[in-house]
C-alpha cells in the first residue's frame, strides 16, 4: 500500500475506502507513513533559514548560523515525531470511550492523514516569512480538519455521532498541546536559551 | 404576564433570549468594526464617538453585559423554576430586571460613546449607571434566592450553586470595586487610590471573568448538558467538588494581572499559585462535561444544539489551561500587554461563552415557542463558521503575540532594544487582517442563527408549560435528568 501522503493527494474520495485497507504493522506504518512527514517540515525549515533567513516581521531577516539551524530542526523533527506518535497513543487510549477501533497502525493512519495537509503547507518554510507561513497554514489547516472529522469515524470504525465527539477531543488536546510549547518556548527564552531579550 | 402559580414563567425567558440574541449582534459588530479599525486607522471618518477607545468599551460591555448576562437572566429564571418545580417568586420583579437592565447596557453603551468613562476595564460604566445596576442585581438576587426558597425539590441542584455564586460574588465585587465619589453627572473619582486601586480593579476584573463568564456560564452547563443528554451528569460528586474548588481558589486569583508592577511581589506569587491551582476544578468540571456527552452520542444525531456544547467544553479546556500558563511570571513577563492576551479571551469568549449560550438557545427558543427549529442546516452551517472563526482568531492573535513578545523584549549586540513600538505595530496588520476576518466569519455565524430563530420564532407565542404536580426527588441530579 502506498504512504498516507501520497494516497490523500491521489484518491480523492475514494481516500478513506482504501486507506481503510491499510494492514500494516505499527512498524511499517511508522516508516512508510509518520517518518517521512515528520521529516519534511524541518528539511524545508533547514532549506529556507539557511538561504532567506527569518522575516519575523520588523527590520532585516534575522539569520541564524548554520549550527543552530540544524539544532533546530532537529528539534523539530524530534517533536512532529513524539507528537504524531504520542497523538496516535492518545487516540487509542480514548478508543474505548467512544467504541472505536483498538488497533494502533489505524491510529498512526489517522494522524498521518490528517498531518498530511499540514506537512504540505510547510512548503511555506521555503521562504520564512511568518505571515506568509500563516497564510498557506489556514487552507492546510481547514482541509486537515475535514479529514479529521471525517476521517476518525471511517478509519476507526465509529459512528459518526462518536467520531465527531472524538474529532472534537483531539482537537481540544492539539490546542493544549500547542499552547504548552508557545508557553514551554517562552519560558526557555526568559531564562536566557534563544534570543537576547531584555530582561 | 402570568400570575398564575400552576404554570411556569416563561415569557420573561423569551424576551431575555431575544434581546441577548440582538445584543450578541449589535456587540460582535462592534468587535469586527474595532478590528477592522486597527487595520485601516481612518475609518473613524474623524468622529470621537466612532474611535477605537470608545467603540471597544461599547463591544465589551455589548457581549459581556448584553448579550452574557441576559442570558444568563433567561437561563437562571427558565432553569430555577424547573429545578425547583415551582414558578418565579415576584415575577413582576423578574420583568424590572429584564427591562431595566437592557435599558441600562443600552444607556450606558450610549455613554460610553459619547465618552464617559471611570476608566476602570470592563466597568467603564459612571456611577449613576453602578447605583441602577446594583438596583437591578439586587432584584436578581430577590427573584432567584426567593424562588429557590420557595422550592419543592429538598435539594438544590447544582446549576443553581453556580448562578447563586455569579448573583453573590457580582454584587460584592460591583459594589466595591464602583465605590467612589462624584464630581458631576458624568464623572466620578475611584475611592481607592494607586496600587490599591489596581488591586481592587482587578480582584473585581478578574473574578467577573471568573464568577460571570466561568460560574455563571457553568451554571447554564450543568442545567442545559443533561438535559439535552437526557441523562444525569457524569459525576454529581465531582459537580459539588469542582464548585466549591472553584469559587475558593477563583477569589485570589487576580493580581496575576499586575505581574511586575508596583503591587507587592508575594502578592503578584500568591496570584500566581492560585491561579495554577484553579486548573484542577476547572478540568474537573471539562470531564464531567465530556463524560455526559459521550455517553448520550446518539442525540449528535438530531440535535444540532450538542455540537456546539461539545466543541465549548473543548474550547473551556484550552481556555482554563491557558489562563493558569499564562499567570506564570515568566511567561507573562514576555505575553503581558500582548495580543496573546486578546487571544486568550477570545478562546474563553467565542469558543466557550459564545458557543455554550448558541448550544443552549438552539436547545431552548424551539422549545419556548412550542416548534421545530426552522432550519438545522443552517444550524450546522453557523456550527461550522463558528468553529472556523474560533480558531482562525486565536490563531492569528497566537501569532501576533509572540512575534510582539519577542521583538520588544530584544536586544540589538550594543544591549539597546532592537525595534521600536511603532514599527512593531506596523508590522502586525496581516495579523490583525486575519483577526477581522475571523470575527466576521464568527459574526455571520451569529447572524445566520439570529435569522433561524427569527423564522423559528415567527407568528408564535411562548408556550404555556404547567409545573409537575409532584415530583419529590432528593436526588438533585435525578430531578434535573
Amino acid at each position: 500500500m502506498i504512504s498516507v501522503p501520497v494516497a490523500v493527494m491521489m484518491q480523492g474520495n475514494k481516500l478513506f475506502s482504501y486507506l481503510g485497507q491499510e494492514t500494516a504493522s505499527v512498524g511499517v506504518v511508522v516508516l512508510k507513513d509518520i517518518l517521512p512527514l515528520a521529516l519534511i517540515p524541518p528539511v524545508f525549515l533547514y532549506i529556507g533559514s539557511t538561504m532567506l533567513g527569518w522575516e519575523i516581521g520588523a527590520e532585516e531577516p534575522i539569520y541564524l548560523s548554520v549550527d543552530v539551524v540544524l539544532l533546530i530542526s532537529f528539534c523539530y523533527f524530534f517533536a512532529l515525531f513524539v507528537g504524531f506518535i504520542g497523538l496516535a497513543v492518545l487516540l487509542r487510549w480514548m478508543a474505548p470511550t467512544y467504541d472505536a477501533n483498538l488497533e494502533l497502525n489505524r491510529h498512526l493512519t489517522v494522524v498521518a492523514t490528517v498531518a498530511t495537509p499540514l506537512v504540505i503547507g510547510s512548503i511555506a518554510h521555503l521562504y520564512p516569512h511568518i505571515f506568509v507561513n500563516m497564510l498557506v497554514i489556514i487552507p492546510a489547516l481547514i482541509w486537515s480538519m475535514f479529514l479529521l472529522y471525517r476521517g476518525v469515524p471511517a478509519l476507526l470504525d465509529t459512528t459518526p455521532q462518536q467520531g465527531m465527539l472524538m474529532a472534537s477531543s483531539l482537537i481540544a488536546i492539539v490546542l493544549v498541546a500547542a499552547v504548552t510549547l508557545l508557553g514551554v518556548t517562552v519560558v526557555l527564552w526568559t531564562h536566557g536559551f534563544g534570543p537576547s531579550l531584555g530582561l | 404576564m402570568t400570575t398564575d402559580s400552576s404554570v411556569y414563567n416563561d415569557r420573561v425567558v423569551t424576551v431575555l433570549v431575544v434581546l441577548s440574541l440582538v445584543w450578541a449582534i449589535a456587540g460582535m459588530a462592534a468587535g469586527v468594526f474595532i478590528a477592522a479599525e486597527l487595520v485601516w486607522p481612518t475609518i473613524d471618518m474623524g468622529q470621537e464617538w466612532l474611535s477605537y477607545g470608545r467603540v471597544r468599551t461599547l463591544h465589551t460591555n455589548g457581549v459581556i453585559f448584553g448579550f452574557g448576562v441576559s442570558a444568563l437572566m433567561a437561563t437562571a429564571f427558565y432553569s430555577v423554576q424547573r429545578t425547583s418545580h415551582v414558578t418565579l417568586f415576584a415575577p413582576r420583579l423578574a420583568w424590572f430586571c429584564c427591562i431595566a437592565w437592557n435599558l441600562a447596557v443600552l444607556a450606558g453603551g450610549i455613554s460610553l460613546l459619547a465618552g464617559w468613562t471611570s476608566g476602570k476595564e470592563y466597568a467603564e460604566l459612571e456611577w449613576p449607571f453602578d447605583i441602577g445596576i446594583t438596583v437591578v442585581w439586587l432584584s436578581f438576587a430577590v427573584v432567584f434566592f426567593g424562588t429557590i426558597a420557595k422550592r419543592k425539590v429538598k435539594a438544590i441542584y447544582v446549576s443553581n450553586w453556580f448562578y447563586g455564586a455569579l448573583i453573590i460574588v457580582i454584587a460584592m465585587l460591583h459594589v466595591v470595586n464602583s465605590m467612589a465619589i462624584p464630581i458631576s453627572i458624568d464623572k466620578s473619582y475611584s475611592l481607592f487610590a494607586g496600587a490599591q486601586d489596581a488591586i481592587v480593579q482587578w480582584w473585581y476584573g478578574h473574578n467577573a471573568v471568573g464568577f460571570l463568564l466561568t460560574g455563571g456560564f457553568l451554571g447554564m452547563l450543568y442545567y442545559f448538558l443533561p438535559k439535552q443528554a437526557d441523562r444525569p451528569i457524569w459525576s454529581y460528586r465531582l459537580s459539588i467538588v469542582a464548585f466549591w474548588a472553584f469559587t475558593y481558589s477563583y477569589i485570589w486569583a487576580g493580581p496575576h494581572h499586575l505581574h511586575y508592577n508596583a503591587i507587592p511581589e508575594w502578592v503578584q506569587s500568591l496570584g500566581m499559585v492560585m491561579s495554577i491551582i484553579l486548573l484542577a476544578p476547572s478540568w474537573a468540571t471539562m470531564v464531567n462535561g465530556v463524560m455526559t456527552v459521550a455517553g448520550a452520542w446518539e442525540k449528535l444525531k438530531t440535535d444540532p444544539a450538542m455540537k456546539f456544547i461539545v466543541l465549548a467544553l473543548a474550547f473551556y479546556g484550552l481556555a482554563t489551561f491557558e489562563g493558569p500558563m499564562l499567570s506564570i511570571k515568566s511567561v507573562n513577563v514576555v505575553s503581558h500587554f500582548t495580543d496573546w492576551t486578546v487571544g486568550h479571551v477570545h478562546s474563553g469568549a467565542l469558543g466557550w461563552n459564545a458557543m455554550i449560550t448558541f448550544g443552549t438557545f438552539y436547545f431552548l427558543v424551539p422549545r419556548l415557542v412550542g416548534a421545530e427549529l426552522y432550519s438545522v442546516r443552517l444550524a450546522n452551517i453557523h456550527f461550522w463558521l463558528a468553529l472556523a472563526g474560533t480558531m482562525l482568531y486565536i490563531l492569528s492573535m497566537w501569532g501576533a503575540g509572540v512575534s510582539q513578545g519577542l521583538l520588544w523584549l530584544s536586544l540589538d549586540e550594543l544591549g539597546e532594544l532592537s525595534y521600536g513600538f511603532r514599527d512593531i505595530m506596523a508590522s502586525m496588520v496581516p495579523y490583525y487582517a486575519l483577526r477581522f476576518v475571523a470575527g466576521a466569519v464568527f459574526l455571520s455565524g451569529a447572524i445566520l442563527m439570529f435569522y433561524n430563530f427569527v423564522k423559528t420564532m415567527e407568528n408564535r407565542t411562548t408556550v404555556t408549560r404547567r409545573i409537575p404536580e409532584v415530583q419529590v426527588a432528593s436526588n438533585a441530579a435525578e430531578a434535573v435528568a
